[in-house]
């Protein structure tokens, strides 16, 4: 009676219960998922294929992002071979490999990173305790063995994490290098004094090559004039000596006459109007005036 | 049409026209649902299509295209050129915010030195498959990688070369080596540019770093000063060496041609000279005195001891 009454309803739930099935037996599975196939509670198998599949209803499959993560542990600080404190700041990049594995040890990403941490902080320790401050920081990029350090870091986190917890670790990498707040006053003091050298470095520097131009300039100028002295006088010893030759050439045609023209131009040159001279009355001059016409004799 | 104006007035609609109606709207359903595997890509973008989450089609060129309707098919647009910006070490909107001094990263440098640096880097989406899948966030990604190249590159520099020189060295390395390990980490994103923004020495030591500058630029100062006093000086000294040469020259041409007019002059009167001397002699002698006496005080003196006075008083006048 009552069959018959619902009747009408019967092909409405039998395409809810088929959809209902489809949903339970078909999943897809995307190019960024895993997918864990349980089955009550027991894991079974993982797909890794992105697509469509096929599972029994009473599977469950639970998805697991295998995409690329990057984990940073906390800043910590780590002592090297040499007993220097560093703070180092790292970073993880990491996937789930093995769901299987994941799932039964520790099942989400954030207890995933927190064994990772672990994993990462003892590995960082020991690989900073075999090196030298020096290996990790140098001013020339030859020495400096630090990607060495972290490739070998890498592999070695790899194979533990894997191993262990099914997770693969693409990378181990040092972000930062620090020194410790403690330490940083210290190094600030030896900042300052280094930067205060090379102040006065330049500076002195700058004086050096100042005087040294200024040096030169002075010396330039002093053979440049030198120099010009010496043709300036060569030339007027030129000058003077042709002078002298022609001199000589028309003189000493006449030489009586030419001591008496230069005794008379001299006299003009020698007595002026503060010369008092005493003249004789009897001198070659004055005879005629004291003597009349005698005196021209 | 009646039933479909007024529906509700239409308790037991007749079963022929319902099933029509239902066929209708499944129907039009059926196109609506077929109409959704068309899809557009814009340009400057690209698609990706997966079926069933599977990629089917990796890069999908600008234009119309037609796929299997959802939800079978998803379409995922990137806009693939666009240049996607990302501070490294205290960002830009601090200053939005209202810190005054951001919070920048600080490095070691290769000589033990702390400085924080700023770089802004720009990427850009190489593979669509590999940028929308492969990677958590993208962002972070490039982020680790690029912090984690230029603290290795930073490490093995000096904090001179940082300030000065080397900086588009690193800027260069840090691209190529975070672009390796990008590739390595199957990122799918290509660094365009790395870009070191600031260099800023720690503030405790901010003004001994200042005072290098300020060295550096008093350096130069003296030196260009010294370059300057030798600009001056130099050309003056072959200025005043030209002039004491020319003067020489000078000087010579003027004896030489002096001498030579004295000489012929000479010459002439001393031909003339010769033809009457004593006459000659005389008239010259006189014509000097002629010149001098007039201008000096003259004394004569007789043979015998006699003042002239008269003399006197005519040479006084």
């Amino acid at each position: 009676m009552m069959i018959e009454k619902y009747k009408r309803y019967f092909p409405a739930a039998g395409v809810i219960a088929f959809l209902i099935f489809c949903w339970l037996t078909f999943y897809t599975v995307r190019e960024t998922q895993f997918v864990l196939i349980t089955q009550f509670g027991r894991p079974l198998y993982t797909v890794a294929d992105a697509g469509l599949h096929v599972k029994w209803f009473f599977q469950t499959a639970t998805y697991f992002d295998r995409r690329l993560r990057v984990y940073n542990p906390r800043p910590s600080e780590f002592l090297t071979r040499d007993k220097k404190n560093l703070v180092i700041e790292s970073y993880v990049a990491w996937r789930i490999q093995d769901p299987k594995r994941f799932v039964e040890t520790v099942g989400d990403p954030i207890a995933a990173e927190m064994r990772l941490h672990d994993i990462v902080w003892s590995g960082l320790s020991a690989a900073l305790g075999t090196h030298d401050l020096d290996s990790l920081i140098a001013p020339i990029a030859e020495t400096v063995q630090a990607s060495a350090l972290l490739d070998q870091l890498s592999t070695m986190t790899d194979r533990a994490a894997l191993e262990r917890y099914g997770i693969q670790v693409m990378d181990v990498r040092i972000k930062r290098l620090n020194l410790p707040e403690q330490n940083k006053q210290s190094v600030y003091a030896r900042m300052r004094a280094e930067r205060e050298r090379i102040a006065r470095q330049y500076r002195a520097e700058g004086e050096e090559q100042a005087l040294r131009i200024r040096a030169d300039a002075d010396r330039q100028k002093e053979e440049i004039l030198s120099a010009a002295y010496k043709e300036a006088e060569t030339i007027k010893g030129e000058g003077d000596a042709q002078a002298t030759k022609t001199y000589s050439v028309a003189y000493s045609k006449n030489p009586r006459f030419y001591k008496l023209l230069r005794t008379l131009e001299s006299y003009k040159k020698i007595f002026d109007d503060k010369t008092t001279a005493i003249l004789s009355s009897d001198s070659e001059l004055l005879r005629i005036m004291m003597r009349g016409e005698s005196g021209a004799k | 049409m009646q039933v479909l104006l007024k529906p509700e007035f239409a308790p037991v609609a007749p079963p022929q026209s319902r099933r029509r109606q239902l066929r209708q709207w499944l129907g039009g359903a059926l196109v609506l649902w077929l109409l959704t595997s068309l899809y557009l890509v814009n340009t400057q973008q690209q698609a990706v299509v997966t079926r069933f989450g599977a990629v089917v089609e990796p890069r999908v060129l600008p234009g119309i295209h037609i796929s299997l309707p959802w939800p079978i098919d998803r379409v995922t647009r990137l806009k693939v050129q666009q240049l996607q910006r990302l501070v490294v070490g205290g960002d830009a909107a601090d200053t939005v915010v209202g810190r005054a001094q951001p919070l920048r990263l600080q490095f070691l440098t290769g000589d033990q030195n702390l400085i924080s640096l700023r770089v802004v880097v720009q990427y850009s989406v190489g593979s669509p498959v590999d940028y929308l899948f492969r990677t958590n966030d993208v962002a972070q990604v490039v982020g680790a990688a690029v912090e984690t190249a230029l603290a290795q590159r930073v490490a093995a520099q000096t904090v001179d070369a940082i300030l000065t020189s080397g900086k588009a060295a690193i800027q260069d390395d840090v691209r190529s080596a975070a672009q390796r390990l990008l590739d390595q980490y199957q990122s799918g994103v290509i660094l365009s540019t790395i870009n070191i923004e600031s260099v800023t020495p720690p503030p405790e030591a901010a003004d001994a770093f200042r005072d290098v500058a300020s060295a550096r630029a008093d350096s130069a100062r003296i030196v260009s000063e010294a370059q300057g006093y030798a600009n001056d000086v130099i050309p003056r000294a072959r200025g005043e060496a030209q002039r004491s040469i020319e003067a020489a020259n000078g000087y010579r041409q003027r004896k030489i041609d002096e001498s030579q007019g004295d000489a012929a002059r000479f010459t002439q009167v001393a031909e003339e000279y010769a033809k009457a001397s004593e006459v000659n002699g005389q008239r010259l002698y006189l014509e000097t005195m002629e010149m001098i006496l007039p201008k000096i005080k003259k004394l004569i003196v007789d043979d015998k001891g006699h003042l002239d006075l008269t003399i006197i008083r005519k040479g006084e006048k």
